[in-house]
């Protein structure tokens, strides 16, 4: 430490800051290239230099600069080679915006509307329905006729104004309560702000406002009034009114209740929840100003992907056992779906209303998963592996050659397709419009969205504590009261439904479901996803998920070489064993894991998936 | 519990937690334990001692379930379960009706923080399952409650407080050894079996040691059954002391008649004789 900053003067670089800055550069151009205006299949790829010089390849490029500068800062500050002046600086500008806020005089006032018009402009250029690709004045001054830069001029003003009421309760604890300060108004000001945040957010939003747009009575998609985000943005802007009125009982309660726990958690909860809000923004706002192409491939591939990377993440991640057969239990799922909307060739005594066939297929692929794992997971390791494998190859083999259940190869008949039909909800899900692709998106949505945040609750549960327990060393786990194996098969049977759930949904999509759907390879990608993404932590798969689903579908229009669907398991494996080679533990482990993996480099203990009777073995 | 067996009930006028009675265990041809019985109060502090290689974890493995002796009867007299042979059980099962133990070699969790690792002993007993902590039920808030005040009290028992967030494997090693007593105490065991607890530390540490030993055993009332080489520290825990020699039990008794027992003191430098043992 001492020798290379006595050699160096302060600020000199070494190989790793430039190899930080160049990653983060580089995910930059990942990310505008990934949303980039993509070739399509009737559209040849842009030119390097055209693509370049598009607004939003501009910056990411610029948000890749400052990322590697301020990760490059930081990590010279960590290790005491800069003094951390300027990051005290900036972590200290929330403090002093609200206090510049709470003493601002007249000049400071028109100086803080000014920037705050400044920046509601910006957000509405980049968020409009027809940012064009080159940064232009015209567009700038043109969007200030738009009806969305008044929302946004709303809603930064109305956050200025929280800050400033939450600054003087603050510090002003003696001061008579305000208006403000009031619950109801709280609440209120929440809801009003969820509508106007709704109304920005609605691609269809008039360019010219006007009244005749927020009526009640229309009757298409496009009306404010009958559109499902408008009720979604209000209602979450609702929980967070609800959220302002109770903040000060729940900090109490928190400090109460869990004072020592409050040094696991990184962030504030504050922060948590505005992250949680943008994902579920960006989630839901987003993709209705992708391309066409890449709706279908994002609600159809990335979509399931993501379900089932998420459920066998709890086999494989949580509870450490690998499973080689997972997709046995997406094929039940699909078949039970096709069996009750009376595809096959067997009738059901009834036919069911595919939302109903959910819990259904639930309850098939639990008991399946609980069927398998009580014989096998008293094994462990390889032969878990191996014996998974024969089941995922069993139902692959009964789907194919029992005829008349199946079809086989054949392919069943269309299987049933999501539709509601009750007063105020209409919701179906039949042909091949593109406006289907978004709906299914919305579906698929509302089942992972939930699956998270159970997941994430039961891995910070003390079932996820036994999993870690059995994971690291089953013996002494056994020996504090922990039955490895109920816990073993609950992770088996919580991972098979979730891909129950997968089968359903994608079978609803697909129609008719062909064997081959269910191949031994889908189970491979689900495994190539989970351990590419980080073992054991939701984000990561998720991410991994993402990833691994685009560039799948990228390569099909911006391969170098000719590209052949075929050849997608080469690419594959390339990255995983890419993955194996730099980064074992997967782009975003969790901290566990993360914490195993070291442990294993010191010999102290094994970090295999699959326990420790396996040394190096896929992991 | 539906498997209470009352096997003929021993005519003891003390009252005994755990009546092992001629155990045998044998690894193929290799005789392991050879029919060995022992007996232990309750709420006693008694000690098995014994060479390299006597059998001592052995035992201890046949009494939690993980070894299944050939031959023998291990009557655990509990409180809440009544009698129970504890031959064939699962270890996680003996664990409930109140066996606790810690290891030879620590076998922490080492992902895992201090404050988890006691937690994990914590709430295996209770009921809450999966659906629960899904859905944040009351239960399972509750019962995630109680087990967090009862960590921080053993926490405090074992003198660990200020490691409450620290990895277990980035603590000293006298510290590893207190929160694995710490961790098998938090499953609320009658009689608490320790495999070498001093191993590995300082003279200070074990006089720390020492004493948590004994104010668990006061004030819990907990039986411990303890396997220890420092001959001064089971001398001044032990109330009384069995002596395994070959998986044989070949004396048993009070502190001061063992120390005079000439069989022991040449099992003992017999060992340190031809093995160099210190």
């Amino acid at each position: 430490m001492i020798g290379p900053s006595r050699i160096l003067p302060k600020w000199r670089l070494d190989l790793e800051d430039l190899r930080l800055f160049s990653t983060c550069l580089a995910g930059g151009l990942l990310l505008a290239v990934m949303t980039g205006p993509e070739g399509d299949l009737s559209t040849p790829l842009y030119t390097v230099g055209h693509a370049l010089f598009t607004t939003h390849v501009i910056g990411f490029i610029i948000f890749g600069v400052v990322l590697g500068a301020f990760m490059v800062y930081n990590k010279k500050v960590r290790s005491g080679i800069l003094n951390a002046t300027g990051r005290n600086w900036i972590k200290a500008i929330p403090t002093n915006v609200k206090s510049f806020i709470l003493s601002s005089g007249l000049i400071e006032k028109i100086i803080i509307g000014v920037v705050a018009l400044v920046a509601a402009l910006l957000i509405a250029d980049f968020t409009g329905p027809n940012v064009s690709n080159k940064m232009s004045w015209n567009q700038l001054v043109g969007q200030l006729l738009h009806t969305r830069t008044y929302g946004y001029i709303a809603i930064v003003f109305w956050l200025l104004n929280t800050m400033r009421v939450r600054a003087r309760s603050k510090d002003e604890v003696s001061k008579a309560p305000s208006f403000f300060d009031a619950k109801w108004v709280k609440v209120l000001g929440g809801v009003l702000a969820g509508l106007v945040f709704a109304a920005c957010a609605d691609p269809w939003l008039p360019v010219r406002f006007s009244l005749s747009y927020f009526k009640w009575s229309g009757s298409s998609d496009r009306d404010f009034f009958h559109h499902w985000t408008t009720y979604l943005w209000t209602f979450c802007g609702l929980l967070i009114g609800i959220r302002a009125a109770l903040q000060d009982q729940m900090q109490r309660r928190a400090v109460v209740v869990s004072r020592w726990k409050a040094r696991h958690i990184k962030v504030s909860a504050n922060t948590r929840f505005a992250l949680y809000a943008g994902a579920l923004f960006i989630a839901v706002e987003a993709p209705k100003f992708i391309s066409p192409f890449w709706q279908e491939t994002i609600f159809q591939q990335i979509g399931i992907f993501c379900l089932l990377a998420v459920g066998l993440n709890v086999v494989i991640g949580f509870a450490g056992l690998l499973d080689l057969g997972y997709v046995a239990f997406y094929a039940l799922g699909a078949y039970t779906n096709a069996y009750f909307s009376g595809a096959l060739p067997i009738h059901p005594p009834f036919t069911i209303n595919t939302f109903f066939v959910v819990p259904l297929a639930i309850l098939v692929a639990m008991l399946a998963g609980v069927i398998l794992g009580l014989p096998t997971l008293r094994l462990s390791g390889d032969y878990l592996a191996i014996v998974t494998l024969g089941f995922g190859e069993i139902i692959y083999v009964l789907a194919s050659n029992l005829t008349n259940i199946t079809d086989g190869a054949a392919g069943t008949g269309p299987a049933g397709s999501f539709s509601m039909n009750l007063p105020g909800v209409h919701f179906a899900l039949s042909g091949f419009a593109i406006q289907d692709d978004l709906n299914f998106y919305y579906l698929l949505l509302a089942f992972i969205i939930p699956i998270l945040f159970f997941f994430n609750s039961l891995n910070h549960s003390k079932v996820g504590r036994s999993w870690a327990a059995i994971r690291e060393d089953e013996t002494a786990a056994r020996s504090l009261g922990i039955n490895g194996l109920k816990y073993k098969v609950m992770a088996f049977a919580i991972g098979a439904s979730t891909s129950g759930v997968a089968g359903v949904l994608s079978s609803a999509k697909l129609g008719p479901i062909f064997p081959s759907d269910f191949a031994l390879q889908v189970s491979i990608t689900v495994v190539v996803l989970v351990i590419f993404g980080g073992m054991g932590s939701i984000t990561g798969v998720l991410l991994g998920a993402a990833f691994i689903g685009w560039i799948l579908q990228f390569l099909i229009f911006h391969s170098f070489i000719d590209y052949n669907q075929a050849d997608k398991y080469m690419y594959l494996g390339a990255i995983l064993i890419l993955t194996m080679i730099f980064r074992p533990q997967g782009m975003i482990p969790s901290k566990r894991r993360m914490r195993e993996f070291k442990n294993a480099e010191a010999d102290l203990g094994s970090a295999d998936a699959v326990g420790p009777a396996v040394g190096g073995g896929l992991t | 519990m539906s498997d209470v067996t009352n096997t003929t009930t021993p005519v003891m006028t003390t009252d005994n937690i755990f009546e092992v009675q001629n155990v045998t265990l044998r690894f193929g041809g290799v005789t392991s334990l050879n029919n060995v019985s022992l007996e232990q109060h309750r709420g006693e502090i008694l000690a098995v001692i014994g060479p390299n290689g006597a059998g001592k974890t052995s035992l201890f493995n046949c009494l939690t379930g993980v070894y299944r002796p050939q031959e023998g009867i291990i009557n655990f007299h509990a409180a809440k379960h009544g009698t129970v042979d504890l031959v064939g059980k699962q270890p996680h099962r003996i664990c409930h009706m109140g066996v606790a133990r810690t290891f030879q070699t620590s076998r922490m969790f080492n992902a895992l923080t201090t404050f988890e690792n006691i937690k994990i002993g914590v709430e295996a007993s209770q009921k809450s399952g999966p659906i629960g902590a899904m859905l944040h039920l009351p239960r399972t808030r509750r019962e995630e409650r109680e087990s967090d005040h009862r960590t921080l009290d053993l926490l405090e028992l074992v003198g660990l407080t200020h490691r409450l967030n620290t990895m277990a494997d980035s603590l000293p090693y006298g510290d590893r050894r207190r929160l694995e007593i710490a961790r098998a105490l938090g499953t609320n065991p009658e009689v608490l079996l320790l495999d070498e607890p001093a191993a590995g530390t300082n003279p200070s540490e074990k006089l720390a040691l020492a004493e948590l030993i004994r104010t668990i055993n006061k004030e819990t009332g907990t039986s411990i059954l303890l396997i220890e080489h420092d001959m001064r520290l089971v001398m001044s825990l032990a109330e009384r002391i069995y002596v395994l020699n070959f998986g044989e039990v070949i004396a048993s008794g009070q502190p001061a008649q063992i120390q005079q027992n000439p069989e022991v003191v040449a099992a003992y430098l017999g060992a340190t004789a031809d093995e160099g043992d210190a």
